[in-house]
């Protein structure tokens, strides 16, 4: 009996195109349009606005010696005077103006400190981003101005840097080598589980009541226990279809970023994939933990689905008790990017939901506690039984079953 | 012939409300027996506790021989229901709702397919079968909720409001099977508002009023107590008696 009630849920979501939107194809396309999108149009935006001539505004430009305004100009920049620099960026003529109100030569020949004014746009990209290129020019010209300086003093460069810090990186290869991932496949198992969940979770349950369907299959000799797990095994059929569609996903860009995007910008490029996680590789019982723990994971998301979505009247109810649940897995999964600075002991494995993300985190860096995995392994399944015995008390309840 | 159904003092509150109070009356075999009230009056209530949907405060009763309290899934397997307010599943099609919940009865594939011929003959439900219900007219939802209650053609049904927003076409179907079901080892609870349907369906009734019954005999005994005037008479005086009698249950 449970499976065919199952069987008729995962069906009937099958036919369903928004819920197959939603768990298979948005998971699938998302992740990498997300990863792959957004740097992509990120990195030629920064790129064309670094590679083309952009007009600059100059308050006294008569004050700029001749081999500043070639470093300047050299950063694909043309300067353009103006009168009044305020005006001019306030008005849009251009995004950034130089000031410079005393003569730069004769002030630097005399030892004599100079100001530089940058107006800009705080806030604006676009005038940030050219900015740059004007503090990049000032950045080199005051290298030239102290190199000049340091050897008519007849010092060395490096009296300047006394001190020189090296760092060395004890964390383990999988520490390593985890990078992001380590957080990211437990909150994409947690989120897309709920995402992929709920669909099926309210139309078996608020769904089936707005429908006047569940009156009809309550009076059918069927134990309300094989209701109730029929439909969480639906539940979770699509809710760790959902979270698998998501990590695919990521693979997926992942690797189509490692292929295209990250060779492009080289050293930077294997940085980036480093810290992504690009060089993971866990060994076949850490695959099993974090297989486990998804299926506890998905089996606790769908349980409360489950439970939540039985005591609305309608599909719309179900989604309005359903939206703030996002936030028991998004919180516990952003702690968990600082639980070396919150300091946790042993008693967070107990701590239902943290406690799982902790795990597979944990497993992913490749310093799990075998010890840990009863623990947090025993806790979620008591949650589990918990929430089932709690959504097949509410089949039984008459307010629950006939609230409208 | 033996009666089917034993209802005896039946008995059910919500919070301060009584929806039905100290309910007792019997059903044979081959009997339509109506449950005749106004909107609120308990009758849905009565037929959710014989369905075993709803918990009774006190009182007994019995189905097909099986207690509603002791022997519930054995009372499900006995019963069919029809009410108006049920719905079909929307992206199933009618045979594959009929197999959903021939399986939940426990029956064969074959079994079930047997069956559904015989329904088709009865209800002609050609193309019910094969599209999913989503793009059903009221009639055509009616005849798979007709046909899911009685696939596994139980002793029982329980028909709730059944032709409630029906057309005339798929209310005639509703009405011609009710008729056709009654047998030898099978009866019918037709539970309604509709004066005209008792009158037209019905060999009993029990007249029902803020959860007691006002009246209960045949349903010509009970047209004749409206004096030429037909049952809604019949209806106004009892209910009338009754009102004064009990001084004005409340609602």
């Amino acid at each position: 009996m449970i499976w065919r009630v199952a069987k008729k849920e995962i069906v009937s979501t099958l036919r369903d195109t928004r819920a197959i939107v939603s768990n298979l194809v948005i998971p699938l396309v998302l992740m990498p349009v997300m990863m792959l999108g957004m740097p992509l149009l990120l990195g030629g935006l920064f790129e064309r606005q670094a590679t083309t001539v952009t007009p600059i505004g100059v308050v006294g430009l008569e004050n700029l010696p001749a081999d500043f305004v070639s470093i300047i100009e050299a950063q694909n920049v043309e300067l353009v005077p103006v009168s009044d620099g305020v005006q001019a960026v306030q008005e849009g003529e251009v995004d950034v103006v130089v000031r410079v109100d005393e003569p730069l030569a004769d002030a630097l020949a005399a030892g004599e400190p100079s100001l530089v004014t940058l107006v800009t746009k705080v806030g604006n990209m676009k005038s940030e981003l050219n900015a740059s290129k004007v503090q990049q020019a000032v950045a080199v010209y005051q290298q030239q101005v102290v190199a000049q300086r340091l050897a008519a003093a007849g010092l060395d460069p490096s009296v300047l840097q006394p001190l020189q810090v090296e760092t060395v990186d004890a964390s383990s290869v999988a520490e390593r080598s985890s990078g992001q991932l380590s957080w990211l496949i437990p909150f994409f198992i947690a989120i897309w589980t709920l995402t992929g969940g709920q669909m099926t979770a309210i139309d078996a349950t608020a769904g089936e009541k707005e429908r006047g369907t569940l009156e009809v299959l309550l009076v059918a000799p069927v134990r309300r226990s094989e209701v109730v797990i029929g439909k969480f095994l639906a539940t979770v059929t699509f809710g760790l279809s959902a979270a698998l569609m998501a990590i695919v996903g990521f693979l997926l860009g992942g690797t189509l970023m490692s292929g295209i995007f990250l060779p492009r910008l080289g050293e930077q490029g294997s940085e980036i994939a480093s810290i992504m996680g690009g060089g993971l590789s866990i060994d076949l019982p850490s695959v099993v933990v974090l297989v486990v723990s998804a299926l506890l994971l998905s089996a606790l998301v769908s349980a409360l689905l489950l439970t939540v979505a039985l005591f609305a009247r309608s599909f719309k109810e179900a989604q309005s008790y359903i939206a703030p649940l996002s936030f028991l897995f998004i919180l516990p999964a952003v702690g968990l990017q600082f639980k070396d600075l919150i300091g946790l002991g042993n008693e967070a494995y107990l701590i239902p939901v943290f406690n799982v993300l902790m795990l597979m985190d944990d497993v992913v860096r490749g310093n799990y506690d075998p010890s840990q995995l009863a623990l947090v392994w025993g806790s979620m399944l008591a949650l589990i039984v918990v929430l089932l015995g709690f959504a097949h008390r509410s089949f039984q309840r008459e307010e629950v079953i006939f609230r409208s | 012939m033996a009666d089917l159904i034993e209802v005896r003092n039946l008995n059910k509150s919500f919070g301060t409300v009584k929806a039905v109070d100290d309910l007792s009356f019997s059903v044979a075999a081959g009997e339509v027996y109506g449950l005749l009230g106004p909107n609120g009056a308990g009758k849905t209530t009565t037929l959710r506790i014989l369905a075993t949907l709803l918990k009774a405060d006190s009182g007994s009763a019995t189905i097909a021989g099986h207690d509603i309290a002791r022997d519930a899934e054995a009372v499900r397997a006995t019963i069919g229901v029809v009410n108006g307010g049920m719905g079909l599943y929307d992206r199933l099609t009618g045979r594959e709702i009929l197999h959903y919940f021939g399986r939940l009865y426990g029956m064969s594939h074959e079994a079930i397919e047997r069956r559904i011929a015989e329904l088709d003959d009865l209800l002609s439900l050609g193309d019910t079968l094969t599209r999913r219900a989503s793009g059903f007219s009221t009639g055509m939802t009616q005849k798979i909720v007709i046909s899911r209650a009685v696939l596994h053609d139980p002793p029982v049904i329980f028909f709730d409001e059944a032709t409630s927003g029906l057309d005339v076409v798929a209310r005639r179907a509703v009405i011609d099977f009710v008729r056709e079901y009654p047998s030898a080892d099978r009866a019918v609870v037709y539970s309604t508002h509709v004066m005209s349907e008792v009158e037209e369906l019905c060999d009993r009734a029990a007249i029902i009023y803020r959860g007691r019954k006002v009246a209960e005999d045949s349903v010509a005994a009970l047209v004749a107590q409206g004096e030429g005037r037909g049952l809604e008479e019949a209806f106004f005086r009892l209910v009338g008696r009754s009102e004064m009698q009990h001084g004005g249950v409340p609602a």
